[in-house]
């Protein structure tokens, strides 16, 4: 008899809710247009173990995360795994697919060692009108893969960052997560970031749509915190505004850097 | 000999959330299959023994872990299409193992 086979039937952490699936109204989706962007890095597992094979498949997008409100996203500029020091390019291994009704990428990726896998894009820049402005997300997600959690706070050199001060998986819900807003690698003084949490099952409701996007702000140095109240994917965007402009429609308009970071949080499991 | 298999690996499951947890991985690389051990604050054991069992959850053999953590031994081909369960014990509770599938023999050996 082959391990392979047993590896199936064995018991693995489900890191998932006992969803119970909830209806947004037709009125909160509609009014979608006003809320956060999010470049999304959403891998199949935070956590890979040995039991739950040797791959995992990761949805590459740009959504209102919330509302479920997909976005285009096209081939982004860049897109790669670091993994032990060593940058690989997986730009080419992205395939088309539609998430949340619109234009992304969904990758299968194999882990091959243990330790912790950092994947990252930098998307084209997106112009939306509603705001008069390009956004560029730098997006970034770790993966810890075989028990292994050692570089959980690799940092990639991207022109805006989130630092993770507390290792961004394999965190309870409830547990305060911290980081700190780099841009051109220095702190940013009193950042604004956004928090939205990744309502992939539309179980969660809003009473206000102020509630849909958490706002704080770092301190001096940077470093800003924040406690999850539930289980799930949550991301944070650092936003800043870059320096230079770009060109539409004839005219220079701002550039909107967004450093984001997708960080799964655990079912408390206690009683 | 599924069940036993099952009940084997759920219970050195259990064992596996300590502090300075020990992550124990393999591979196959020319002929040789290749333990590596090491604790979570990425120190390496000094001392340790790895027992080597077959798909039948027989212990085939047992050898000392070098002091960087690692252990390498020939690969029995006829245990390719079976697989090989690794078990790492290092003493002071820490142990863990590191099931080498059919899958990643053949990913080792180009098979």
């Amino acid at each position: 008899m082959a391990f392979g086979s047993i590896i199936t039937n064995r018991e693995t952490f489900d890191v998932k809710h006992a969803f119970t699936a909830t209806i947004l109204s037709a009125a909160v989706v509609s009014g979608s247009a006003a809320f956060a962007h999010y470049g999304m890095i959403i891998p199949s597992d935070p956590m890979l173990s040995q039991e739950d094979g040797r791959s995992i498949t990761i949805d590459v997008s740009f959504s209102h995360p919330f509302e479920l409100a997909g976005m285009e996203l096209v081939t982004p500029v860049s897109f790669s795994v670091t993994h032990d020091g060593e940058t690989t390019d997986l730009l080419g291994d992205l395939q088309s697919a539609t998430l949340m009704e619109a234009a992304g990428f969904t990758l299968e990726q194999g882990l091959d060692r243990p330790g912790v896998y950092v994947f990252a894009m930098e998307p084209q820049p997106y112009w939306e009108p509603a705001e008069d402005s390009f956004i560029v997300h730098y997006t970034k997600t770790y993966v810890s893969a075989f028990g292994d959690d050692e570089g959980w706070d690799t940092m990639l050199g991207l022109r805006t960052e989130i630092e993770p001060l507390t290792r961004p998986f394999g965190i309870w819900a409830g547990n305060v997560f911290e980081g700190r807003v780099l841009l051109e690698g220095e702190p940013v003084p009193f950042a604004e970031v956004e928090v939205e949490y990744f309502n992939e099952d539309l179980d969660a409701t809003a009473p206000s749509d102020l509630m849909i996007t958490q706002t704080i702000v770092a301190d001096a140095d940077g470093v800003f915190s924040y406690v999850t109240p539930d289980a799930g994917w949550w991301g944070f965007a650092a936003l800043n505004t870059a320096p230079e402009t770009m060109a539409h429609d004839g005219q220079d308009r701002t550039v909107e850097l967004g450093a984001v970071i997708w960080v799964h949080f655990e079912e408390w499991t206690g009683e | 000999m599924r069940a036993v298999l099952a009940c084997l690996a759920v219970v050195a499951s259990a064992t596996v959330a300590l502090a300075h947890q020990l992550s124990v991985f393999a591979f196959v690389e020319e002929g040789q299959v290749i333990v590596e051990s090491r604790f979570s604050n990425g120190n390496a054991p000094q001392v340790g023994e790895v027992r080597v069992l077959d798909g039948e959850n027989q212990v085939l053999f047992a050898l000392d872990l070098a002091e960087d953590g690692t252990a390498t031994f020939p690969l029995d081909p006829a245990h390719a299409d079976t697989g090989l369960l690794i078990e790492v014990t290092t003493g002071g509770g820490h142990d863990n193992y590191w099931i080498l599938t059919p899958d990643d023999i053949a990913q080792g050996t180009g098979g």
